[in-house]
């Protein structure tokens, strides 16, 4: 935790490297009523406090509704704060936005953000122009970027025929068309098939490794572990580690896992995992016909034998294995806590 | 694998900014509007009837030329109106449930440049809709183009192409505040249609309603135009030149107006965060 407690110095104290500073940071949403009145209100940042270096890759994980896209919109200007201070390259965000937005690409998840009934190239150039860039600039590199995300060959059709990964690398291509120096990548590889995502993680590792400094929200833990130098894990608009992977990881070391490969596992047999002595949390997946079970335990090998033997007649193991904590395990604990 | 992307190769320049946003924005807003037929409907099919059943009302009731010609202007100016307001609110709408909202407000570049690149492009197309509806006049129903003055009468066609386009841009901003922005400004088509005299003289409204008739530009343009074509033409009363004046104040007073509510309203949206809500 010594890292988190060195990021929550204030901003004026930290060195000019910060791509990104953020302090205090808070965001509350009013949902008005019919009469004008606020009826509710809703803090989605609760006064967070983090710091990206130039250069690095930044992830921020955390469940559904954590803060995770509410903080992406603050950093690229779309959404004002409520209170608190953030920094992108040394600029106020609720000041110098146009500023800000000229050295900043966007990569959003999902289908957003692309005129489907236009071909990539008219894309590129429509935004190359909005932001700016020089058209005889543009003209060179365009297609280095097609080619750098490998659609080169489909450049010309309209995007309403590309497949979801397609689109995604479009949205890459779409973000560095301005050569920006920071990257805020949200959930970009979400819904897609694992090539996609292989795809997209190696381009995001390209990118990096170009010097730009990328800040990246995702679900998958793996994504984070394999790409991220730093993570900060955020739940209900706080948050609540900063680390390196490999941090964060130790600070599940007190336990291990216990994977089980199981048929015909029922609900009934994880939630008298759950009551079992010594086990701190279960993670099940029955859905498919290749169930997993994930065991968290300070007894490791020793649990087995009471593992197997609440097993429902007709279920069995099919494989088991003692495994390091991941950084899954760390993240669970950190949000439910 | 970027490599030789360089850095910098941006446009400076406060005037080759704007310009390059609006060229940017007219060729995609014209690309869009191609490769979606739904927008020919309502934008150039739909006045169009208008005029011909118009045409085919008052063709056997009159046989005066200068009333054909009156019916086939201002036929050709609600069209223009029609796809003014219809494509220019709908350009902006477009992105909000096309879901290039936030894509759009993030780029460096007041969204007023924007909006504006979009309303050219519309009041352009407003314009080819006119021109088409007055050919369509001038040969198939042969009405005679009886100008008396044409330089005045270009004059007062460009100013109320302006005007147009500056009340579209105006309220554009509707769109950007609500979703449901789209509802409030395609109601105005018809009561504008009527509140500008593009069919009837403006006198002819009730007293109440002539208050929103005045304060619209394209009133005063449809009269100079009038003025410009028909000699003796008393309509609201004012000349040619008083017409084009109001018509001018008018237009600055919009996109005076513009500006300033675009700022507000992307400003409202950033507080709001229902940026990219439909």
């Amino acid at each position: 935790m010594q890292a988190m407690r060195e990021e929550m110095r204030p901003l004026q104290s930290r060195g000019e490297e910060d791509a990104v500073e953020v302090e205090d940071l808070m965001r509350e949403y009013r949902t008005r009523s019919f009469f004008g009145g606020v009826s509710r209100v809703t803090r989605a940042l609760d006064g967070i406090t983090f710091s990206a270096h130039a250069g690095e890759l930044f992830g921020l994980i955390g469940p559904n509704g954590a803060g995770k896209t509410t903080t992406i919109k603050i950093l690229t200007t779309l959404l004002t704060p409520t209170s608190g201070r953030a920094k992108v390259l040394g600029m106020d965000v609720t000041k110098e936005i146009y500023e800000i937005r000229r050295r900043i690409g966007i990569v959003y998840g999902g289908e957003r953000g692309l005129y489907n009934r236009v071909s990539a190239i008219d894309n590129l150039k429509y935004f190359a122009d909005l932001y700016g860039v020089d058209p005889s600039e543009a003209k060179a590199r365009i297609p280095k970027l097609l080619e750098l995300v490998g659609l080169q060959d489909r450049a010309a059709e309209k995007v309403e025929k590309y497949s979801r990964g397609m689109k995604q690398r479009l949205h890459i291509a779409k973000a560095l068309v301005h050569d920006p120096e920071v990257l805020f990548l949200d959930e970009p590889t979400i819904g897609l098939d694992p090539a996609g995502a292989r795809d997209i993680r190696k381009m995001v590792r390209e990118m990096r490794d170009q010097g730009k400094t990328i800040m990246l929200t995702t679900h998958y833990m793996f994504e984070a572990e394999e790409l991220c130098e730093r993570i900060a894990v955020i739940s209900k608009g706080k948050i609540v580690a900063l680390d390196t992977p490999s941090a964060l990881k130790n600070m599940v070391r007190d336990i291990s896992v216990i994977e089980l490969k199981t048929y015909g596992a029922t609900d009934q047999y994880v939630d008298s995992l759950k009551s079992l002595p010594n086990v701190v949390r279960v993670v099940a997946d029955l859905s498919s016909e290749d169930q997993v079970i994930r065991v968290q335990t300070p007894m490791g090998a020793d649990l087995l034998p009471q593992v197997a033997s609440l097993l429902p007649e007709g279920a069995k193991i099919i494989d088991r294995t003692i495994k390091e904590p991941t950084l899954e395990d760390a993240y669970l604990r950190l949000v439910e806590e | 694998m970027i490599s030789g992307i360089g850095e910098g190769g941006r446009v400076s320049g406060y005037l080759s900014r704007r310009l390059q946003v609006l060229k940017a924005c007219i060729i995609l807003t014209g690309k869009l509007f191609f490769a979606d037929p739904q927008w020919i409907i309502p934008s150039i099919i739909a006045p169009f009837v208008f005029t011909l059943v118009a045409f085919f009302l008052f063709n056997n009731q009159t046989n005066t030329s200068t009333f054909l010609l009156y019916l086939v202007l201002g036929g050709g100016l609600m069209g223009m109106w029609g796809t003014t307001i219809y494509g220019s609110v709908n350009s902006i709408g477009f992105d909000r449930w096309n879901g290039t909202m936030e894509s759009t407000l993030a780029a460096p570049i007041p969204l007023s440049w924007i909006a504006m690149g979009r309303v050219l492009f519309n009041t352009f197309e407003g314009v080819i809709n006119a021109f088409l509806i007055l050919v369509i006049g001038f040969t198939w129903f042969q009405v005679a183009f009886g100008v008396i003055s044409p330089v005045l009468f270009f004059v007062a066609a460009v100013g109320t192409f302006v005007s147009l386009s500056a009340f579209g841009l105006m309220m554009s901003t509707v769109v950007v505040l609500t979703r449901k922005g789209g509802f409030i400004t395609n109601s105005m088509e018809i009561p504008v249609y009527i509140a500008t005299g593009t069919m009837f003289p403006v006198s002819l409204l009730p007293f109440v309603a002539l208050p929103f008739a005045y304060v619209l530009a394209p009133t005063w343009g449809i009269e100079a135009i009038r003025n410009a074509t028909f000699a003796g033409y008393s309509g609201l009363g004012l000349g040619y030149w008083e017409d084009m004046l109001i018509l001018v104040a008018e237009t600055v007073v919009y996109l005076a107006l513009a500006f300033v509510l675009f700022r507000r309203v992307e400003a409202y949206a950033k507080r709001n965060g229902n940026i990219e809500e439909y």
